[in-house]
C-alpha cells in the first residue's frame, strides 16, 4: 500500500463513519427492562423484554393479542396485532418493540420470542 | 457407558498428540530439523485419528440411543428419525465442537500433507499453529464441555430435540457453515507461518488458496441454506433479519471474499502483501469472535445462547489471537515491505483494493451494529439498532461493490493505458438502460432500487460480455476453458452473486403483507395472488397434531397448518404453505383458527425469492468448475532441496 492508496483508504474510513453515524443516528433503540420503560423519556421506539405472564387474551383469530409482561422487578400490560411467534405462550421471555402509550399500555409493533438456540439445552436432571 | 469412556480416553489422547505435535513441530521448525518436522507433522495426523475415533463413538452412541451419555440424553429421544440422531452430533454446543475440532484436523491434514515443500521452518510452525488451535478446542472439550459426560443413572428416554429443528434444514445447515469457519483456520494458520519463518512471498497463498475457496464455498453454501431454512421455517416471511448470529456469520464471509481477490492480486502481480496477512488474520479473528458471540450470551439475540462456561474459554483465546496476530505483523513489517511499482487507481488490482476497502467497511459496519449493545452496556444505558441502521449504512457500501463488480472484468491489469473499449461496455450498458427503463415504465420510484437493480443488471452484463469474447473462436473454446477454468468459474460466480442479489433487492423492495381473518370460502387477493379458505382439518401425525387451513390457490390447495407437539409441554410449530414460481413466492401462514371456523393468516407476496436459492446454487457451480481437477501450482523450487521421504 502506498501513499496514493492512504487516501482512497481516508476518503472509504470518512464515508463509513458517516454512513455509520447517520444510520444510527435515526435508528438505535433502547433497550430497557420493564422498570426503566416507565421512567424512559425520549421519542422513539424501544425495546423491552420480559417474560408473559398467565393472562394472555387472543382475539380476532389470534392475530390481536394483549398480556402482562413482567421482569424480575415490575411489570406492563402490551397490546400487539400481527403475528405471533410459534412459541408464544406464558412463561417464555419475548422482546416487545414498539412504545409505551399515555393509556400505560406498551402498544407493540413487532414482537419477538427468544428462539431456542441449537446451543442451549433444558440439561437433564435426576 | 462404555461408549462414553472410550470417547472420553479417545478426546484425551488427541489432545496428547495435538500437544506433543504442537510442542514438537514450532521446535523442530525453529530448528530446521526435517526429521522431528516430520514426526510433528504425524502427531498432528495422529490427534485427527484419535478425534475421528472420538467422533465414531459419539456417532455410535447417538445412534444406539445410549442414554447413559448426558448428551445423547439432552439432544435426542427414542422417537428421533435416525437422520436426526445423527444429525444431534453438531445439535448442541459439546457436539459442535468436535465437530469443529474434527473438520480443523482432518482438512489440516490434508493441508500438511506435502507442506514440507514449502519450506522446513514454514512447515513446521504451520503445524505447530495448527495444532495449536486443535489442542484449545481439544481441552475445551476434555475439561469444559466434554460430549462424553454420563448421567448418574440412565434414563429410560431422552429429551429429544427442540421442534423447530426438527427439519431438514437441520442435516445441511449447521455441519456446513461449521465447516466452512473450522476450515478458515488453514490459510491464517499457513499465513502466520510463513510472517514467523520470515518467507512473505506468495508460496503460502498458492498452498491454501484451495483451502480458502473451500472455506469461502461453504460459508457461502452455509449462509444461503441458512436463509432458506429460515424462510421455510419460521414463518415470519423473510430470510434475513440482522440477528447477532446472522452478523458473526456474515462478517468472515465478507472478509473471505476479500481475501480470494486481494491474493489474487500478489499471486498475478505481486502486490497487496501485507495486506493479505492482514485479512486472513482479521478473517480468522472474525471467526473466533463470532465462536465467542455465539456461545457465551454477552449481546441481546432474538436466539437464546447457552451461557454456557466456555465463553470465557473463547474469550481468552479471542484475545491471544489477537495479540499473537498483532505482534506477529508487527514484528514483520518490515520483510512485508510492497515492492516496486505501485498500484495504479484505474486498473485492474486498483478496483479490487478497492472492493477490498469497502468489503472492509461493510465488515465495520455490521461489527458496530453487533457489539453496540455490549459497548453502549457499557457506558450507560443499553441500545440496540435494528434492520434499519444496516440498510442505511451498509446499503450503499454494497451499491458501490455492485457497481465495481460491473466495471472491475473489464479494466486490464496494471495502468489503465488501454481503457476498457466501447464494446466491451456495451453489454453492461445495455443491461442498466434496459432495467432502468422497465423499472421506470412499471412505475418504480423508489431510488434504492432504481440504482441497484439496474447494477446488478450490469454486473450480469458484464459476465456475459467475458463469455462472449469466448464465443468468437468456437474452435478454440474446449481448451480456452480448461486453461482459464478459474477465471471462467470466477465469472460464473459472479453471475451466481448477481441472481442472488437480484432476488434479494426484488423480495426487499416488493414484498407485500396482509393479515386477514376469512370465514370458509372467503377470498383475499394480494398483489394480484388470489387465495380462497375452503375450510380446516385436524390431522394426527405420529408425533405431533396438525390443525391444517386448506386454501384453494389456483389449481392447487395450499395448506399451511399449525403443529402442537404434546411431548413438549404443548409446544406449537408453524407449517408455512408456499407456492414458488420464478417470480414471486406466495407465502401463506397459519395464525389461529376460531370457533366458528373462520381462521386468521398472514399471506406474504415475495417477488423474486427463489433466485436468491439459484443464485448460491450457481456460484457453488462456478466455485467447482474453476477449481475441481485443476493442478496445484507448482514449487518446484524449494521441494528439489528436500528429500522426498520427509515429503509426508
Amino acid at each position: 500500500m502506498t501513499a496514493k492508496w492512504s487516501i482512497p483508504a481516508l476518503v472509504v474510513a470518512a464515508c463509513v463513519g458517516y454512513l455509520i453515524y447517520s444510520a444510527s443516528g435515526g435508528t438505535t433503540e433502547y433497550y430497557l427492562t420493564v422498570g426503566e420503560l416507565r421512567s424512559h423519556s425520549g421519542a422513539g421506539d424501544v425495546r423491552v423484554a420480559g417474560v408473559v405472564q398467565t393472562d394472555v387474551q387472543k382475539t380476532d383469530g389470534g392475530l390481536h393479542v394483549t398480556f402482562t409482561e413482567k421482569d424480575a422487578t415490575s411489570s406492563v400490560p402490551v397490546d400487539y396485532t400481527g403475528t405471533l411467534p410459534d412459541i408464544f405462550k406464558p412463561g417464555i421471555t419475548v422482546v416487545a418493540e414498539g412504545r409505551l402509550g399515555t393509556d400505560g399500555v406498551f402498544h407493540a409493533t413487532t414482537l419477538l420470542a427468544k428462539c431456542p438456540s441449537r446451543f442451549s439445552t433444558t440439561p437433564y436432571t435426576q | 457407558m462404555i461408549l462414553g469412556y472410550l470417547g472420553a480416553g479417545a478426546l484425551l489422547a488427541a489432545l496428547v498428540m495435538g500437544g506433543f505435535s504442537a510442542v514438537l513441530s514450532f521446535w523442530a521448525g525453529r530448528q530446521q530439523n526435517p526429521i522431528m518436522v516430520q514426526v510433528g507433522r504425524r502427531a498432528f495426523y495422529a490427534a485427527t485419528a484419535m478425534i475421528v475415533a472420538a467422533g465414531g463413538v459419539l456417532e455410535w452412541a447417538l445412534l444406539s440411543h445410549d442414554f447413559s451419555l448426558a448428551y445423547v440424553t439432552e439432544h435426542t429421544d427414542l422417537s428421533t428419525s435416525t437422520a436426526l440422531s445423527a444429525a444431534g452430533f453438531y445439535g448442541g454446543q459439546e457436539g459442535s465442537l468436535l465437530y469443529w475440532a474434527l473438520v480443523l484436523g482432518v482438512l489440516g491434514s490434508v493441508s500438511l500433507v506435502a507442506s514440507a515443500s514449502l519450506g522446513l521452518r514454514l512447515a513446521g510452525y504451520a503445524a505447530g499453529l495448527m495444532a495449536a488451535i486443535l489442542s484449545f478446542f481439544l481441552v475445551v472439550l476434555v475439561l469444559v464441555a466434554s460430549p462424553f459426560d454420563l448421567l448418574s443413572i440412565t434414563p429410560p428416554d431422552g429429551l429429544g430435540l427442540n421442534p423447530i429443528l426438527r427439519d431438514g434444514g437441520m442435516l445441511i445447515h449447521p455441519p456446513v457453515i461449521l465447516a466452512g469457519f473450522a476450515s478458515f483456520a488453514i490459510p491464517f494458520c499457513f499465513a502466520s507461518a510463513a510472517l514467523m519463518a520470515g518467507r512473505p512471498d506468495s508460496a503460502w497463498i498458492a498452498h491454501t488458496r484451495r483451502f480458502a475457496l473451500i472455506a469461502w464455498g461453504l460459508q457461502t453454501t452455509g449462509l444461503v441454506l441458512g436463509m432458506w431454512w429460515a424462510y421455510h421455517v419460521l414463518g415470519w416471511g423473510g430470510y434475513w433479519g440482522w440477528d447477532p448470529v446472522e452478523n458473526v456469520a456474515l462478517m468472515p464471509w465478507l472478509a473471505t471474499t476479500a481475501y480470494l481477490h486481494s491474493s489474487m492480486v500478489q499471486e498475478t502481480r505481486g502486490r497487496l502483501r501485507a495486506w493479505n496477512f492482514g485479512l486472513v488474520i482479521l478473517a480468522f479473528l472474525l471467526v473466533v469472535f463470532g465462536t465467542f458471540i455465539v456461545r457465551s450470551g454477552v449481546v441481546p439475540s432474538v436466539h437464546t445462547f447457552a451461557i454456557s462456561a466456555i465463553g470465557p474459554w473463547f474469550l481468552a483465546f479471542l484475545f491471544i489471537c489477537i495479540v499473537f496476530s498483532v505482534v506477529l505483523l508487527a514484528l514483520r513489517s518490515s520483510v512485508l515491505g510492497g515492492g516496486a511499482e505501485p498500484v495504479a487507481p484505474v486498473s485492474r488490482e486498483g478496483a479490487f483494493v478497492l472492493q477490498n476497502l469497502l468489503l472492509i467497511a461493510v465488515v465495520v459496519v455490521v461489527l458496530w451494529g453487533t457489539v453496540l449493545p455490549l459497548v453502549s452496556g457499557m457506558l450507560g444505558q443499553q441500545r440496540v439498532v435494528g434492520a434499519a441502521y444496516y440498510e442505511r449504512a451498509a446499503g450503499p457500501l454494497f451499491v458501490v461493490i455492485l457497481a465495481l463488480m460491473a466495471a472491475g472484468p473489464l479494466l486490464p491489469w496494471r495502468r489503465a493505458a488501454r481503457m476498457p473499449s466501447a464494446r466491451a461496455l456495451m453489454w453492461p450498458g445495455a443491461a442498466i438502460v434496459v432495467v432502468l427503463a422497465a423499472l421506470l415504465v412499471a412505475g418504480v420510484r423508489s431510488i434504492p432500487a432504481l440504482i441497484a437493480l439496474p447494477l446488478v443488471a450490469a454486473v450480469a452484463g458484464t459476465c456475459f460480455t467475458q463469455y462472449a469474447r469466448l464465443g468468437s473462436g468456437w474452435a478454440r473454446l474446449p481448451s480456452m476453458l480448461r486453461r482459464r477454468r478459474r477465471r471462467y468459474g470466477a465469472y460464473l460466480a459472479h453471475l451466481g452473486l448477481a441472481v442472488l442479489v437480484a432476488g434479494i433487492g426484488a423480495s426487499h423492495f416488493w414484498q407485500q403483507e396482509k393479515d386477514v381473518t376469512l370465514a370458509p370460502g372467503q377470498q383475499v387477493t394480494v398483489a394480484g395472488y388470489t387465495l380462497t379458505y375452503t375450510g380446516s382439518e385436524q390431522r394426527q401425525l405420529a408425533d405431533h397434531t396438525e390443525l391444517v387451513a386448506l386454501m384453494r390457490f389456483g389449481d392447487s390447495t395450499l395448506e399451511p397448518a399449525r403443529a402442537t407437539y404434546s411431548g413438549l409441554g404443548g409446544q406449537s410449530l408453524t407449517h408455512v404453505a408456499i407456492s414458488t414460481t420464478p417470480v414471486a413466492d406466495v407465502y401463506v401462514v397459519l395464525a389461529g383458527v376460531t370457533a366458528d371456523g373462520s381462521a386468521s393468516f398472514s399471506v406474504f407476496v415475495n417477488p423474486l425469492v427463489s433466485w436468491i436459492w439459484a443464485g448460491g446454487a450457481i456460484i457453488i457451480v462456478g466455485v467447482l468448475l474453476g477449481n475441481i481437477g485443476e493442478r496445484a501450482p507448482a514449487v518446484e523450487a524449494v521441494r528439489r532441496r528436500v528429500p522426498a521421504s520427509v515429503l509426508t
